[in-house]
Order: C-alpha cells, then structure tokens, then sequence
C-alpha cells in the first residue's frame, strides 16, 4: 500500500514539473513571440538610396540587442509598406507608404502574417548596410530591460511594390486602364 | 425556359464586358516649363501687334541642353516602370516635323490632289498629351555649394487642374557633380509625385473622368440658348441633360448666355451602358443627337479636344 501511495506521488510529482516545464516554454514561446512581432519602431531617412531603394535607418526596440537586426529588417519592410517616412538629414525626402488604404493591414491579415512570418517574403526586398553593424551611439539603453537598437537598412521598394501589385494587395498606377 | 437563358446569357456578357473594359488611359508628357525655357534663352520672339512675345522654343532646348535630355528620360524611364510610359517631346516634334514635310510633298496618283488640311488641323499640329508633366529645375549656387530646385507638375491639359506635384529643394553638396544632383532629385521625388497622380487616378475611377463641355452657335444661326422648346429654354434644357448623365449629376455652369455655355467640373463615367470606355467626344455625342431629334431638331457639329474637352456648335455642321 505504501508501495502505491509513493509511486502515485511520485507520478503526480513528475507530471506536475512537466506541466510547470512546459507552461513556462510556452509562455517563452509567447513572449518571444509578442517581441519579435511587435511594431514598435521608427523609421529615419539616411539619403537618396540607388535607384529603386530607399536607405532608412529603423529603430526598433528589443531585450536582445542580437535580435535587433532581423527585427529592424522586418520593421523596415513594414515602415515602407505602412508608414512611409518623414524627411531626414542630407536632403532626404519623405515618402509616403505603399499602401494607400489605412486598414490594408488588418483587410489584408492572413496575407501579412505569411509575409512577414519567419523566412517570409519580406526577406527578398532588404539588405543590411555594414552588414548589420550597430553604431556606437546607435546602441541605447531605453530601460532596465529594453534596448533601443539603430540599424541601416536597404529596401528594395520597387520590386516590393511591384510583387504587392503582382499579388493583388495594391493597385498599380496603370491598373484600370 | 427559352427567355431564362437568354437572360443569363445577357447578364453574363455584361459582366464579362465589365471586367474586360479599361478605361482610356491618359497620354502623359514631359514639357519644360516656360520659366525654365526663359531662364536658359530657349526663347523665340515676335512682333504681335506691336507687342513683343516671346513663347518656348522646345526644339532648342533638346538640341542645347543635355541636362534636360537626363531628367527628361530619367523620369520617363521611371515612369515606364510603373507601367505608364510617357510621350517623349523631342521625338513628337521630330514626328510633326516629318508628318508636315511628307503631306506637303504627297499627291494623288490619278489627279495630282494634295492632302487636304485646314487651318485648323494646322494650329493641332502640335505636340500634346492628356497630362502635361511641367518641368522646372533650378540650380542654386552658393560659393562652392551647389543645390538643385526640382519643381513637377501634373496638369490636365483640359481642365487646367494640377493633378499631382512634387518639389523640393536637394541637399546642397561641394563636390557632387551637376547631372548627379539632376538624378537624385528625380529618383527622391518621383515616388512622390505617381502617388499624387494616382490620387488623382483613383478620384477618376470612383467620381469619374472630370472633362469641359462648350456650347457655342454658327453666326449664321437663327436660334440661340434662350430658344424655347416645349416651354423650356434650350440652355436648361441641356443642364438638365448634363444633370441626368453625369455621374451624380456633378457639374457646373460657368457661363451661359444667349450664344454660349460652357459647363466645367463635368463628371462623365467611364464606360457607357455596353461597357465600352468613353471620352469627352462620345459623351457629348449624345446630346448633340439629342439636339439633332425632334422637338430640337438642330444640325450641330461636335469639335473634340483630346479626352477631356467637346464643343457642340449649334447651327450647322
């Protein structure tokens, strides 16, 4: 009988730390998740990029500075689509973002959600300049756990825009006609 | 059963139509502006009525000015890419030119006749588009410093509106060279300017196409506006016309008197009942048959500007 009575509270014991384990991946998982998808960010204009491409340099928040790069490329491709950007230093001009209708996000969400999933599409229009390398002042400390991490991007807004204009989600300046 | 089909018949090729139809779509040209032919001296002056004028000279300009050429197919190759190519000027008057040259040396085969023109296809002769883009660059020059005022202007070469803009002043720079200023201002603001112009597209596509309507008389003519038929005077009889084929009845009376009216902000649809796309010319084209018809029965002639401005003559052909 003592035998029994051990084993279940042996048993309970473990699936209780499994239970614990798991809830505390998950929820993990989940802050992960909220961080890494969280458009919390700010986009500054560096200057006229090549043709075709807008040099912006993003502002994203963070608790690892290491994640801040793959999350300036995916908050870049959001400010352009989006956003847009308001004028910077070196002449550069505003833009206005791709998107024209303010709710495309929220009408269009299945369709973003695959786009700026992991590994998603977003991924083919930019390019980290200085592969990525933060600046000394470009590296802030906003709180006890938050960074506020600067990075260079390259956006390749043209082919962004036409591949939006391919799947439908803008219209083009010669649709209709 | 028989009319059943013939009904779903009829209701799906109006879809069909429907979704196959485009709009026409608007010819688009650069143009440099006056300020900026005058600043350069690509001027040509003559005497009116003791007046000295002085009007753009365009073929000088493209044949002096490099500069220009860069801009000009910088923003037209931009354009092209955004599925809207352009009208280039230089080329167009080239074409005028030669199209001028080939119909003064061309004559019939049996009886010698020459091609016949009159005045007025004369004075058409030039070169236009739908959207004139109005080109303006400035170079500003402070010590070594040098800057470009980049200044584009969309206007309805019927309605005389600005459609879309951009302008702005570049980032001064001591050492960048001239034409690399040219192309940084082009690619920083042509984003800007296609998004007004497509600002401009979509107002069209949901309010329709905003054209001129005029109406004048042959002086020969014994009726006038304030002609009455059936009790109502001929001017009201086509503002109430124009109010029930426009779309949401949008247009307005700017002037009318016994010899002429002339009714701006018209907006017409883009397609007719078959689905097919319209312009200004077919637009009116219904009323002057209507003119044409009993009780009116008035000869009228319809005179076309482009795809935004018709004139009906009343009186005659």
């Amino acid at each position: 009988m003592k035998n029994h009575i051990n084993t279940i509270v042996l048993l309970f014991l473990v699936v209780f730390t499994f239970s614990l384990n798991v809830d505390a991946q998950s929820k993990r998982e989940s802050k992960k998740t909220k961080d890494a998808h969280e458009w919390r960010y700010e986009l500054d204009c560096m200057s006229t990029g090549k043709q075709g491409t807008y040099l912006v340099k993003v502002w994203s928040y963070s608790k690892k500075p290491q994640l801040a790069i793959e999350k300036a490329k995916r908050n870049a491709v959001h400010g352009v689509i989006f956003k847009g950007f308001a004028a910077g230093k070196q002449g550069c001009k505003s833009q206005k973002p791709l998107a024209r209708n303010s709710n495309l996000e929220s009408e269009q969400s299945s369709y973003f959600k695959t786009f700026f999933g992991e590994g998603g599409k977003y991924m083919k229009f930019v390019t980290a300049s200085n592969d990525g390398a933060i600046a000394a002042g470009d590296r802030l400390k906003v709180s006890k756990k938050m960074y506020k991490i600067g990075i260079v991007i390259s956006v390749n807004k043209d082919e962004l825009r036409k591949t939006l204009e391919q799947d439908g989600i803008i219209k083009g300046l010669a649709s209709g006609f | 059963m028989k009319n059943i089909v013939i009904t779903i018949l009829v209701l799906l090729s109006g879809i069909v139509n429907s979704v196959s139809a485009q709009a026409k779509k608007p010819t688009l040209m650069v143009v440099p502006s006056d300020v900026l032919c005058n600043q350069n001296g690509w001027m040509k002056t003559y005497e009116n009525q003791g007046s000295i004028v002085k009007v753009p000279d365009y073929k000088r300009a493209f044949q002096e000015s490099t500069y220009l050429l860069l801009v000009i197919s910088k923003i037209n190759q931009l354009m092209a890419d955004r599925g809207f190519p352009l009208k280039n000027m230089e080329s167009a008057i080239k074409t005028l030119e030669s199209n001028a040259a080939e119909n003064a040396m061309r004559g019939s085969k049996d009886t010698g006749a020459g091609v016949s023109e009159s005045p007025i296809d004369q004075l058409k002769a030039i070169a236009k588009a739908d959207i004139i883009l109005q080109l303006t660059l400035t170079l500003n020059k402070t010590g070594p410093k040098k800057s470009i005022t980049f200044n584009l202007q969309g206007l309805d070469a019927y309605t005389d509106k600005q459609v879309a803009s951009a302008s702005g002043t570049g980032a001064p720079s001591f050492s960048a060279e001239i034409p690399v200023l040219l192309e940084e201002a082009v690619l920083s603001h042509m984003d800007n300017f296609t998004s007004t112009l497509q600002t401009h597209f979509d107002d069209m596509f949901e309010n329709g196409r905003e054209i001129i309507v005029r109406i004048q008389k042959w002086d020969d003519w014994d009726g006038d506006l304030e002609s009455e038929f059936e009790d109502e005077e001929l001017g009201i009889v086509i503002e109430d016309w124009l109010a029930d084929n426009t779309v949401k009845g949008r247009f307005n009376t700017t002037d009318m008197t016994a010899d002429m009216a002339l009714f701006e902000q018209v907006r017409i649809p883009l397609f007719n009942e078959k689905g097919r796309a319209i312009d200004a010319r077919r637009f009116v084209r219904k009323l002057s048959k209507k003119l044409k018809n009993v009780p009116f029965e008035i000869p009228n002639k319809v005179v076309m500007k482009g795809l935004g401005r018709a004139t009906i003559i009343l009186g005659g052909k």
